[in-house]
């Protein structure tokens, strides 16, 4: 018998057998995306034939019909038409097609920029100060305060949708940034909230009290000792709220139309001739994917727990 | 430096518990002055209040004579030094001890901050840890860099929370030595807290005694020890600890309810008493021996080793003079 090993150590088979778990949890979850990714990557035919190909020709097209407006015109035109200057202008005329200008993608794209950052933003911002006065001051009413933000999450969102509707429109926030923002941050703070009140709590108030006393007022020491070890709560608090911003479409299909439209309602509305045109539509959801992905991978070093802890003796 | 006046200080947590209680106490310039008490006694609401981290509920805070009661923490030039590290842990060392001289209260240009921390890291023997991280120090070293970073200016009063109770005891020894000779070069004023009666005594001027909130005798280490005004300060200082007895045990005075009589003042071997050795502890450089004397339990303490063995018959003398007196109350009978 192995009597090398701890006993708190895992045998070698449970951890064969966490592994294999979480590999076939990993191809579970990455079918749906990888099949995305691939559609992105193939032509209209292609993309609907049956049985489904998995090995095929990879080509730009979905990614070109994605940032493109293209009208169809007739051979004789086509011939009339000076040759093609860049590849994707040869792409779309192999198709007998000729690009009429660029399509809306990369407006509603950065206006889902402009929001979800927007948003993200302001509800870490005001949830860490909310959370650092729950965490510290006596407030009056604290628990009761509490249980209320918590509570603005006890229904759906959309659940109000009807007044926000007619508020909105009342204000002048309908198809406005600001308005996305303010709405999109609403719903975020309770969690931004309580999620940051518990890693605030965590903080030792050691700290403030000494930069207090070594001569910082009491918001200084909340920029200067309090933020950057809450760092870690801050970083987890602004995936959830981003994912959430990033991804929310039934306020966005309400609310917004034109001006502030975000890339979640409009990605579905790609019609291609004769049917959804899938490839462009893989496309938008892939580089739709792609920011929330790379948010997450820049602040994922933050989400690993205890960097910070250890300076302070309990 | 300056001279710190407490006047007439109440406060109470939760308007219900009383934590500190008309106090009133000043520390002169260039003070090391220690309050002593068991845990719970107010010790460190004491500090906190003096920095102002606490509200009082009544009473003064004055330094150099000026009331700064209602000051806020920053703008009352005091350093502090918790019990826990409480270093930043996401600056260097270095940046550690920048920090109160970078604060806004002083912004000092960075050549006299590099100046300030390089002497304060030399001083404290951290000179080569100054670019690690604050979290990637040894215990014995945070605490040396919280000290350093209360140090590193010259505030009205350094206040010091249990500065070496966290530590190993060799380190204590030799940071208590440092921390006497760093107040003697600097002529610094100190207010220290803790519940070691041999820093107390190695490092004070002057020693406050807290009980339950309120002061109990002030005076110098010597005072407190030979001359304590209650059973209670009398306790607090020696080791080990003063014996009290019934005061008739050795037909001194009948009048007397008890007396206490420090170990040292007990010789053993000749004397007109006969005991029972219950235990024999030698500590190297002295020997603590347990006697059990018409039922109660008296320790003596004698330079040496001593040679005998458990439950023998042991004859001891006391030294009449050096017998403190008490009243019903455990406060000290003085004789006229």
């Amino acid at each position: 018998m192995d009597t090398s090993r701890s006993y708190l150590e895992p045998s070698s088979f449970s951890k064969k057998m966490a592994a294999a778990i979480i590999i076939v949890y990993a191809v579970i979850t990455l079918i749906p995306i990888s099949w995305m990714v691939m559609t992105s990557f193939k032509n209209v035919d292609s993309a609907i034939s049956y049985p489904p190909e998995v090995l095929f020709e990879p080509s730009l097209e979905g990614y070109v019909n994605l940032f493109t407006n293209r009208s169809r015109q007739s051979q004789e035109y086509l011939d009339s038409l000076p040759p093609p200057e860049n590849w994707y202008e040869e792409l779309v005329r192999s198709r007998e097609m000729v690009i009429t200008g660029p399509s809306k993608f990369l407006g509603r794209y950065s206006n889902s920029m402009i929001i979800g950052f927007g948003s993200t933003f302001a509800s870490v911002f005001l949830g860490a100060l909310a959370a650092y006065a729950f965490s510290r001051f006596r407030v009056p009413l604290k628990d009761d305060l509490l249980f209320f933000i918590l509570s603005t999450r006890m229904f759906p969102p959309i659940a109000v949708a009807v007044p926000i509707f007619i508020m909105y429109r009342k204000l002048g926030l309908g198809d406005t940034h600001l308005g996305m923002i303010i709405l999109y941050t609403v719903v975020n703070l309770s969690l931004a909230v309580w999620l940051l009140k518990g890693f605030m709590d965590e903080i030792p108030k050691e700290y403030e009290e000494a930069a207090m006393i070594d001569g910082y007022s009491r918001l200084q020491a909340f920029f200067k000792v309090v933020l950057p070890q809450a760092m870690t709560g801050i970083a987890a608090t602004a995936i959830f709220c981003m994912i959430f911003s990033w991804n929310e479409y039934a306020f966005a299909v309400l609310l917004t139309q034109f001006n502030a439209q975000t890339a979640p309602p409009f990605i579905p509305t790609i019609i291609g001739e004769g049917g959804l045109d899938w490839p462009a539509i893989g496309a938008g959801t892939t580089l739709f994917l792609l920011p929330v992905m790379i948010f997450t991978i820049i602040l994922r070093k933050h989400l690993l727990r205890g960097i910070t802890f250890g300076a302070v003796r309990k | 430096m300056a001279k710190v006046e407490l006047k007439k200080l109440f406060k109470t947590y939760n308007k219900k518990i009383k934590a500190l209680e008309d106090i009133n106490l000043t520390i002169e310039d260039g003070q090391f002055f220690v309050l002593l008490g068991p845990s719970g006694a107010g010790k460190t609401t004491t500090l906190r209040c003096i920095a102002g981290l606490e509200k009082i509920d009544s009473g003064d805070v004055l330094f150099n004579d000026e009331n700064i009661t209602h000051d806020q923490p920053a703008s009352r030039d005091v350093s502090f030094v918790f019990q826990q590290y409480s270093l930043y842990p996401h600056y260097t060392v270095y940046e550690n001890l920048a920090f109160p001289l970078r604060s806004p209260m002083r912004k000092l240009p960075d050549e006299e901050i590099k100046n300030k921390v390089e002497k304060i890291a030399e001083m404290l023997k951290i000179t080569n840890k100054l670019k690690n991280k604050a979290t990637e120090l040894s215990g014995g070293e945070m605490q040396r860099v919280a000290i350093g970073r209360a140090l590193v200016r010259e505030p009205n009063i350094y206040l010091m929370d249990e500065p070496l109770s966290s530590l190993d005891a060799k380190l204590r020894e030799t940071l208590r030595v440092e921390l006497k000779n760093i107040q003697l070069n600097l002529n610094a004023t100190i207010l220290y807290v803790t519940h070691d009666q041999a820093e107390a005594t190695t490092l004070a001027d002057k020693i406050g005694v807290l009980k339950e909130g309120k002061i109990v005798q002030i005076g110098t280490p010597e005072e407190i020890y030979e001359n304590p005004n209650s059973i209670y300060v009398s306790q607090r200082l020696g080791s080990p600890k003063i014996n009290i007895l019934p005061g008739s045990l050795f037909k001194l005075d009948n009048n007397i309810p008890k007396i206490g009589l420090r170990p040292e003042n007990i010789e053993l071997g000749d004397g007109p008493y006969e005991g029972k050795i219950i235990s024999i502890e030698n500590l190297g450089s002295e020997t603590v021996v347990a006697i059990n004397f018409q039922d109660n339990e008296i320790l003596a303490s004698i330079q040496g080793s001593y040679k005998s063995s458990i439950n023998e018959k042991i004859n001891f003398d006391i030294n009449t003079n050096k017998v403190l007196k008490f009243d019903n109350g455990d406060q000290r009978i003085h004789e006229r």
